[in-house]
């Protein structure tokens, strides 16, 4: 399990040998057949520079096969450019001057087409990862959601059965039974939003949104799990929209909110509060329970990360912060946790960009109460 | 009633998906009729004409976004769309193409209900013949373009009216920020939803009880606003 989250599960550009090999052969088959055909022109026309030529071996082995072969490539071209045709020939030495500029030039080239080469595959294979990946998630996600629809919707409507509303023991077994298969669902999208992570496939959808519409989708999200916790949400003053994924920073806050639940006491307050601080916008949500020891606020962010002191009583995979930090650096934003010691509370702070509107004076007029004209 | 008669198509290739919707929209008097591929529904849909189209997005045939464009083009059929988690931009392009509304797997019978009931609501009473709409302690009244909270008048600029009036008139159902923001001010502003944004905390402030916690004018993250059904309207925690 933890290998699959290691971030380089996916081509991570690294050539197998045998696609190395491979490139490195047709290299060398290609410098052959072309010095034989160098050779039967020279013995009808006057053949000289043939360095060029010998770059498409170059070319062909670098896209193929990457750096090695390229290398292998370029000496076997220098090799058979020295033997066969520069003088003297029939021998590995070269005394014309031109021939020598011919063969560094002939080096520097082939350098730069082999890195450019490479990169090109690169882009290509992180191409290809992108796809599989893409295809991965939505299969996952397929997979395991269509089941979970269909138990959530059964559940549902088995709740509005007269029989099960009316029995005591029935009626609290069915929406259980919807409860933790939404639950399971969130356990889903954690591993998803993981995965995009650890392969660096988070593609934000940057738009505007007020800082208190996301807020509040997260805490409707964690609805259950805030049951019977007195709950503040702190505005100061007008805070500016925020310019972020609206849906990434909803689950960056949900994992939040859950680890706020999950590390403090029963029945104690979260509080979340909102302040402008310069152009970001500070999100943050206090609790009132374990804290941090200085240990913790340093490991805090790390994937699989648990405190010692809460091992083998919370339940938890370790992934939640790691996954919150990754949705919010993704949409440009921070994530610190803050911590006057351990039993003393938790406090995590999100800040998230704010840059200030284009045209700010054009909204005010355009929103103004009197004016019904909007103003291009 | 009327409505307890209503047909609706289900289209999703899982049966154990279309198991549980026959039976919620059953147990509400609904008649329903099952298709599991893009094609055989648009096939049902043209033989046996229905009340409201349930769809899935994903059908193995052809995602759910040709099944919307084609029944829109000779039918106004209310059709709310089954969709998934994290696909906002999906989500907007098949609004845009004439979905009524959709939902999020997994979801509750009673939120499809809800959704469904208030597009064949509109679908009834289209435009402005509905005179007027109540979410909670709120009365939007479309004839007398009147905005009353608690019976008092709520005072409100034109454009601000314009917007609850364009919710209203899809009321329970969301409405994506391009439509909301083509209706009141103009196709210009189409990418303008800073505007929108901040138009809407100031409308919130006049008419919820709690601005920062609203019940009245939802927010759905991505996609667009959602003026909140009267029946269904949850009391403020």
């Amino acid at each position: 399990m933890r290998e699959f989250f290691q971030g380089r599960w996916i081509g991570s550009g690294d050539i197998p040998p045998n696609e190395m090999l491979a490139a490195g052969a047709i290299a060398l088959v290609l410098i052959a057949v072309l010095t034989a055909g160098l050779a039967a022109a020279s013995m009808v026309a006057n053949v000289d520079h043939v360095t060029s030529i010998y770059l498409i071996p170059v070319l062909v082995a670098a896209i193929r096969g990457g750096v090695a072969p390229a290398v292998v490539a370029a000496a076997a071209g220098i090799g058979a450019a020295a033997f066969f045709f520069y003088a003297p020939v029939h021998d590995f030495r070269v005394q014309n001057t031109l021939h020598i500029v011919d063969l560094v030039l002939f080096v520097a080239v082939a350098a730069v087409i082999g890195r450019i080469a490479t990169n090109l595959r690169r882009a290509r294979m992180r191409e290809a990862a992108d796809r599989l990946r893409e295809a991965l998630i939505g299969s996952v996600s397929h997979e395991l959601r269509t089941p979970l629809t269909a138990i959530v919707g059964s559940a549902s409507v088995l709740a509005q059965a007269p029989q099960v509303e009316r029995d005591p023991r029935l009626g609290p077994l069915v929406a259980g039974l919807r409860e933790e298969a939404e639950r399971l669902d969130a356990h889903i999208q954690n591993l998803l939003d993981a995965t995009s992570i650890s392969s660096e496939g988070v593609r934000p959808q940057i738009e505007w949104i007020d800082p208190a519409d996301v807020i509040n989708a997260a805490i409707e999200r964690k609805r259950t799990l805030l049951e019977g916790r007195p709950l503040a949400v702190k505005l100061a003053g007008d805070p500016p929209l925020v310019r972020v994924d609206a849906g990434l920073i909803e689950r960056a806050l949900s994992q939040v909110i859950e680890n706020a639940v999950k590390y403090s006491p029963a029945g104690s307050p979260i509080e979340i509060a909102v302040e402008r601080d310069g152009d970001r916008v500070r999100i943050e949500v206090r609790d009132r329970g374990a804290g941090l020891t200085a240990a913790e606020r340093e490991r805090i962010w790390e994937r699989f990360y648990r405190g010692p002191r809460h091992r083998d009583t919370v339940a938890g995979s370790g992934l939640g912060l790691w996954v919150a930090h990754g949705l919010v650096t993704a949409c440009g934003g921070a994530i610190a946790a803050e911590s006057e010691g351990p039993e003393r509370g938790t406090c995590i702070a999100v800040h998230l960009p704010a840059p200030p509107y284009q045209g700010a004076a054009r909204i005010s007029e355009t929103l103004s109460e009197t004016s019904d004209e909007t103003n291009g | 009633m009327a409505r307890n008669q209503a047909t609706v198509l289900v289209i999703d290739d899982e049966a154990q998906i279309r198991r549980f919707l026959r039976a919620g929209f059953e147990l509400e008097k609904f008649s329903v009729t099952e298709a599991d591929s893009a094609e055989s529904g648009l096939r049902a849909a043209t033989l046996q004409p229905a009340d409201l189209i349930v769809v899935d997005l994903g059908l193995p045939d052809g995602d759910g976004a040709t099944v919307v464009e084609r029944v829109r083009s000779w039918s106004a059929v209310p059709i709310i769309v089954l969709s998934v988690r994290a696909n906002e931009a999906e989500k907007v392009r098949l609004l845009e193409l004439g979905a009524d509304d959709y939902v999020v797997k997994p979801f509750g019978m009673a939120e499809l209900l809800a959704r469904a009931r208030a597009a064949l609501r509109r679908h009834r009473a289209p435009g402005d013949m509905q005179p007027s709409v109540r979410v909670g302690p709120l009365t939007i009244d479309l004839s007398a373009r009147a905005v009353t909270l608690d019976d008092v008048r709520v005072p409100l600029s034109p454009k601000e009216y314009r917007l609850l009036q364009v919710l209203a008139q899809h009321a329970g159902n969301v409405v994506t920020h391009q439509h909301l923001l083509r209706e009141v001010w103009g196709a210009r502003h189409i990418e303008d939803t800073h505007y929108l944004r901040i138009f809407v905390r100031k409308l919130r402030r006049k008419i919820e009880a709690d601005p920062t916690r609203p019940r009245i004018l939802l927010t759905e993250l991505g996609v667009g606003y959602r003026l909140a059904q009267g029946a269904e309207a949850p009391v403020p925690a």
